[in-house]
């Protein structure tokens, strides 16, 4: 495999052969020694910006669920889902029940292949070959060579994802499907037939995976007292009867203990509820829950919160496995992030099971997808859960519909206060300052992998992300720089 | 980029149009004999310039987003496909608008001129 350098063809024409660095995203994590080289603080900083809440002023309300799904090149499906919603609420029109359907199936295909390749292209190494191997052994690449089944099937999970997004969206990336109002196009019965044929496939493989993390829990004993282990609230949409839900419902919170703070909150009032704070080392906000002010009102979201609020998951294999997780903590929410991995598992059969059921209902492929109005509100909010947490956009607009003021809460800035305590806490169990090892600083990544962050898109900017840990002495002057790849 | 390479005649190539690298890409490139990859790159000096031959050996666990070594590695251990592959990155220092259309032309016809003959080859 290699590379091969191009000779110039003509001196008139412009040719540059030149090494060139591809835009990166930038995560730097730094930690804080104490005069005893202890850890003293550690935090992650997010330093990439690109605005993408400004640059939707001016833009008609037509346009954003396609502009808003090029925030992110790795959920985009989540941001046209809100987008939408928020323009739904802007029409004040309900769209029709198949739209309804073919939305939360083309939502669930999402969280399916995202949460696969975080368990089986990022997370797995470490499960398969421990924490403190060698880079050169804890990596997709080792992990090709030692497992090659076990790689393929997580690339056909991620495949089958996909391939419903690209047959209902048109593309797999940044499908213009998802509309305000519904959704442009139904689907043919032959079209539900092929996605259902390639269900049980997907499912095996869902359930491999599970085995192949609870069998190795086992291992984890350390991690599993201090990844992000402590108190905090969680948030989440539950649906009805507080079932699991990605697509539509209203907002709860519950404590550490399983107490219902508030429920019932309607996507609209989320600004009652939830404060955004501004870090000086980062462009990612972070929001907390406004009852407890900042920093008490930290709150988690994603695939551990949303099984620690809602009461069941509503589907038959994976509410067996929710009742395994919920024993965890005697029926109290799991609070050890590591578990994370294992709620993302669970996630991916529930979103098997869903879609099944949803391409079952024979409202799914009636041709009424859409529903038509013109303003009827200047202000509206578009809420959904995405594959890392619950995800926001807040649009207002002028009475033809050009958008005056935009908000946008990502689903992993939701996360931020947690995953800076996670890399505190891991970083304080873990690392000696006196003798940084491999293993230590292996995890610190690992546990801001267990919350799957897209720093991209909480930023609201653009990249690939590599990761820069930097430790500082008392004095605050670096004593290494490690870039991590 | 795909438009003018649709108005060559190039036998036997598959033109994908994507916003993102991804394992399952993997699927669609293990009977290719070539693969060459087209993007942008970001560059103060040069605008509208074609650069080649960029080494980028990132394989970072936090990230969903995967470089065109990883995806070719991926292709050699799980397919056992060693397939030869380009990049090709044209230069700019702006991704919203163009800024000068003359020059935005003859790149892009330049590289479709390359990729062509890379192809033929």
């Amino acid at each position: 495999m290699g590379h091969i350098k191009r000779k110039m063809m003509s001196e008139k024409q412009k040719i540059v052969i030149e090494p060139v660095t591809r835009i990166e995203g930038h995560a730097k994590i730094t930690i804080d020694l104490d005069e005893n080289k202890k850890v003293e603080d550690a935090r992650i900083h997010v330093t990439q910006y690109r605005g993408f809440e400004k640059m939707c002023e001016g833009r008609p309300y037509t346009e954003m669920p396609a502009l808003t799904a090029r925030t992110c090149g790795i959920c985009p499906v989540s941001h046209e889902i809100s987008s939408s919603k928020a323009c739904d609420g802007l029409l004040a029109v309900r769209p029709p029940k198949a739209a309804r359907n073919l939305r939360r199936i083309i939502n669930l295909a999402q969280i399916t292949q995202s949460h696969a390749l975080n368990f089986f292209h990022l997370s797995s190494p470490d499960f398969l070959y421990g924490f403190d191997a060698a880079p050169e052994d804890r990596n997709i690449f080792k992990m090709m060579k030692d497992y090659p089944e076990l790689a393929k099937k997580g690339i056909a999970l991620r495949a089958f994802g996909q391939k419903i997004i690209e047959t209902l969206g048109g593309k797999r990336i940044h499908p213009t499907w998802i509309v305000p109002g519904g959704v442009s196009h139904s689907i043919s019965v032959e079209t539900r037939d092929k996605i259902l044929s390639q269900i049980p496939e997907a499912m095996d493989i869902a359930k491999e995976a599970l085995k192949l993390f609870t069998d190795s829990l086992h291992k984890f004993n350390k991690e599993l007292d201090s990844f992000a282990n402590f108190d905090s609230l969680f948030m989440s949409i539950v649906g009805k009867k507080g079932k699991l839900e990605h697509y539509d419902g209203v907002l709860r919170f519950v404590d550490q203990d399983g107490k219902i703070l508030d429920d019932g909150i309607e996507a609209k009032d989320y600004k009652d509820y939830i404060g955004e704070a501004v870090e000086k080392d980062s462009y990612l906000k972070s929001p907390y829950y406004k009852p407890f002010g900042y920093e008490k009102g930290m709150y988690r979201v994603g695939p551990l919160a949303r099984l620690n609020v809602v009461d069941s998951c509503g589907t038959s294999l994976a509410d067996e496995e929710f009742e395994r997780f919920k024993n965890l903590n005697n029926g109290k929410p799991v609070l050890n992030s590591f578990y994370y991995h294992y709620a993302r598992l669970i996630e991916i059969i529930y979103c098997i099971e869903r879609i099944e059921e949803l391409l079952k209902e024979p409202q799914t492929v009636e041709e009424n997808i859409r529903a038509y109005a013109n303003i009827n509100r200047n202000r509206a909010v578009g809420c959904s859960e995405a594959p890392r947490g619950t995800l926001f956009h807040d649009y207002e607009v002028t009475n033809s519909g050009i958008i005056t003021g935009v908000n946008l809460i990502i689903a992993t800035g939701n996360n931020n206060l947690a995953m800076n305590k996670g890399v505190k806490q891991v970083a304080q169990t873990f690392l000696d300052g006196n003798d940084i090892k491999e293993g230590a600083l292996n995890r610190v990544e690992a546990v801001i992998r267990c919350f799957d962050p897209c720093l991209s898109c909480s930023t609201h900017a653009l990249g690939v992300v590599s990761s820069n840990i930097e430790i500082r002495d008392h004095k605050k002057t670096i004593i290494e720089n490690i870039k991590r790849s | 980029m795909i438009k003018t390479l649709e108005k060559t005649p190039l036998e036997n190539t598959k033109l994908l149009s994507l916003f993102q690298l991804t394992p399952e890409l993997c699927l669609q490139l293990q009977d290719a004999n070539k693969i060459i990859f087209v993007d942008a790159s970001y560059s103060e000096k040069n605008q509208y310039a074609l650069a080649c031959s960029l080494e980028n050996s990132s394989n970072n666990t936090l990230s969903h987003h995967i470089s065109p070594l990883t995806l070719m590695q991926i292709l050699k251990d799980l397919y056992n496909k060693n397939i030869d592959f380009e990049i090709f990155s044209i230069l700019t220092k702006n991704f919203d608008t163009i800024t000068n259309n003359s020059d935005y032309t003859v790149c892009i016809e330049t590289t479709a001129q390359e990729i062509t003959f890379s192809i033929k080859k």
